[in-house]
């Protein structure tokens, strides 16, 4: 696509230059709005508990999956609270699903002090086969048993199921349903080819370099400095690049300082302050040429719950200069050229990957979206900030482009609902690591990974 | 040697006000804990003062316990942590129709910090 673009015109690096150099301007924006109000937060208060969000998320899915209940499984069918459940009877109770894991970490078992146990190591997965479903509702708690995928699922989802109570107490499931994809928005989505790129994970300030040859080469590529005639003039075509979280890498966390002396570490400064001014001079690089959304990710110097902050303009003072430079929340939602981009930087994806059967990114990231949540585990894993009104996670409408970054690699589908939805999912790999961006067609919602790197000693071409 | 710049040069340094009755970083300490909510009962007794205005009688005990039972009715979810203002139209928004006198009395005692109060538990 975008090579393609490029090879019929390119007059070649190896041309005499022209006597006039040619000038592309770039696309203009036409379309910018952001809708990630409801991730704002203004004052924050931390006195209340968890129960809040639960509360409101089962209550605000409630109706839509009780309508998806009735178009499933026939109008007729009877839905129950679980307090008013009969044994041996044919019913549909809806809730938020509880998985009860054996490894789950629990900050109660680390600080007991009677069982003498060192803290859990992290682990790649807490599933075991010994794992219980439990559906919730308001008042009252059912096991659940028969055809549910419990290693599947995870905590914190809502959903309906269809069964009968059985003598011993807990729910025989017969067949149950998510809340499906939420409805379509109308498509204003531009004539001509747009681009809008993503790329996530940077990892500045990480101990080796390599990864930087390779953000230098993204940045020139975008700005136009890369590349022959055709090469720029297809770069004139990006509208946008959207910077997916994880800016500074992990390298810039270490707590080493915390365990020593004061003495010994007063001449010291954190690392991330040397990262942030190398996205500082980076981002201003980008921002003179093209808008940037800049969404902060599980590394960056904002708040660790969900939704996560933008971060602070006073930290890039070059860049925040340039009324171009975008500094997002995470999840990020916005309208661009008509097209509803919605994604976050990763840590939903990744936290659901750790509880659940499922390997694969993008088949995650989609069943988000079946679900109907963002993040269904937040707050039970993934920290997340005690709502109480409403649940900003839950998908009211379906976004045109679902992203997420930082994931292992890149890929991409299109998805195409049952009431005319068409959602691009992106798993927008993780830049330091794969050295791949993407490249996201506004026109007709493809997508394309373009990958930089050089050619260093050991590499095989 | 000219004056090192400072980041309150660009950025002016504002005062928060913090909630009242909240003294920043006492939160643990338990010796302090009864002079501490002694200062919070005078901060709210001086506070009480001042906005309700001398005429206003006290709600009656049968408001309070409507309320209290508005606070205990299970359809209107968890009832810690939030002022019963917040939880009425929280349940009018999930459109549960939580009864029209309870804001009434709510907005008409809006000073009174027994009508409107959190529910907390030990002082949260």
């Amino acid at each position: 696509m975008f090579s393609e673009q490029a090879a019929p015109t390119a007059q070649g690096l190896l041309a005499p230059p022209s006597a006039e150099p040619p000038t592309f301007p770039r696309v203009p924006v036409s379309g910018y709005l952001d809708c990630s109000q409801p991730f704002q937060l203004g004052e924050r208060s931390f006195s209340r508990q968890y129960a809040h969000i639960y509360a409101v998320r089962l209550a605000g899915m409630r109706p839509g999956l009780e309508r998806r209940a009735r178009s499933r499984w026939g109008n007729d069918i009877v839905l129950r609270k679980l307090s008013e459940l009969q044994a041996g009877e044919k019913c549909c109770v809806v809730g938020t699903l509880f998985k009860a894991m054996q490894l789950q970490p629990s900050i109660l078992q680390e600080i007991s002090e009677e069982h003498n146990l060192v803290p859990q190591p992290p682990l790649p997965k807490y599933i075991q086969p010994s794992d219980e479903l439990i559906l919730e509702d308001e008042l009252q708690r059912i096991k659940l048993e028969g055809a549910i995928d419990v290693q599947r699922l995870v905590t914190g989802t809502i959903l309906a199921v269809y069964g009968s109570e059985q003598d011993d107490g807990r729910f025989l499931v017969e067949d149950h349903c998510f809340a499906s994809l939420p409805p379509p928005l109308p498509w204003k989505g531009p004539s001509s080819d747009r681009f809008v790129l993503l790329a996530s994970g940077l990892g500045l300030g990480s101990v080796s370099g390599e990864a930087l040859l390779s953000t230098q080469l993204l940045v020139d590529v975008v700005t136009g400095q890369l590349g022959a005639e055709g090469e720029q003039s297809c770069a004139a075509h990006i509208t946008r690049v959207i910077l997916a979280g994880n800016l500074l890498s992990q390298n810039t966390q270490s707590r080493d300082t915390i365990n020593k002396a004061k003495y010994l570490t007063k001449k010291t400064q954190a690392a991330s302050v040397e990262a942030v001014k190398m996205l500082d001079e980076i981002l201003l690089q980008l921002c003179t040429s093209v808008p940037v959304d800049v969404m902060p990710g599980e590394f960056d110097p904002t708040n660790y719950t969900l939704p996560q902050q933008p971060l602070h303009r006073c930290m890039l003072p070059l860049a925040s200069a340039y009324t171009t430079l975008h500094l997002v929340t995470n999840p990020y939602q916005a309208n661009l050229d008509g097209v509803r981009f919605l994604g976050t930087s990763g840590q939903n994806i990744s936290d659901i990957f750790k509880y659940s059967s499922m390997d694969d990114y993008l088949e995650i990231l989609e069943w988000t979206l079946q679900a109907g949540h963002i993040s269904p585990t937040a707050p039970d894993t993934l920290g997340c900030y005690p709502f109480y009104k409403s649940d900003p996670f839950i998908l009211t409408e379906c976004p045109h482009v679902y992203f997420c970054g930082n994931a292992p690699h890149f890929q991409s589908k299109l998805l195409q609902g049952k009431e005319g939805q068409r959602v691009l999912l992106v798993t927008v790999p993780d830049f330091s690591a794969t050295q791949t961006a993407c490249l996201v067609n506004l026109r007709d919602l493809t997508c394309q990974p373009i990958t930089f790197s050089g050619f260093g000693a050991d590499s095989e071409d | 040697m000219e004056q090192p710049r400072r980041i309150t040069d660009s950025f002016p340094r504002r005062l928060r006000r913090r909630a009242a009755g909240r003294p920043p970083g006492r939160l643990k300490d338990k010796k302090d804990k009864k002079e501490k909510d002694k200062d919070q009962e005078k901060a709210q007794v001086k506070v009480r003062d001042c906005s309700r205005s001398p005429s206003q009688p006290p709600p009656d005990p049968a408001l309070l316990e409507m309320l209290r039972r508005f606070d205990l009715s299970l359809e209107y979810g968890p009832c810690t942590g939030i002022t019963r203002l917040q939880r009425w139209e929280r349940a009018q928004e999930l459109g549960l129709s939580p009864p029209d006198p309870i804001r009434d009395a709510l907005l008409e005692h809006r000073d009174n910090p027994d009508v409107t109060y959190r529910w907390v538990w030990g002082g949260m």
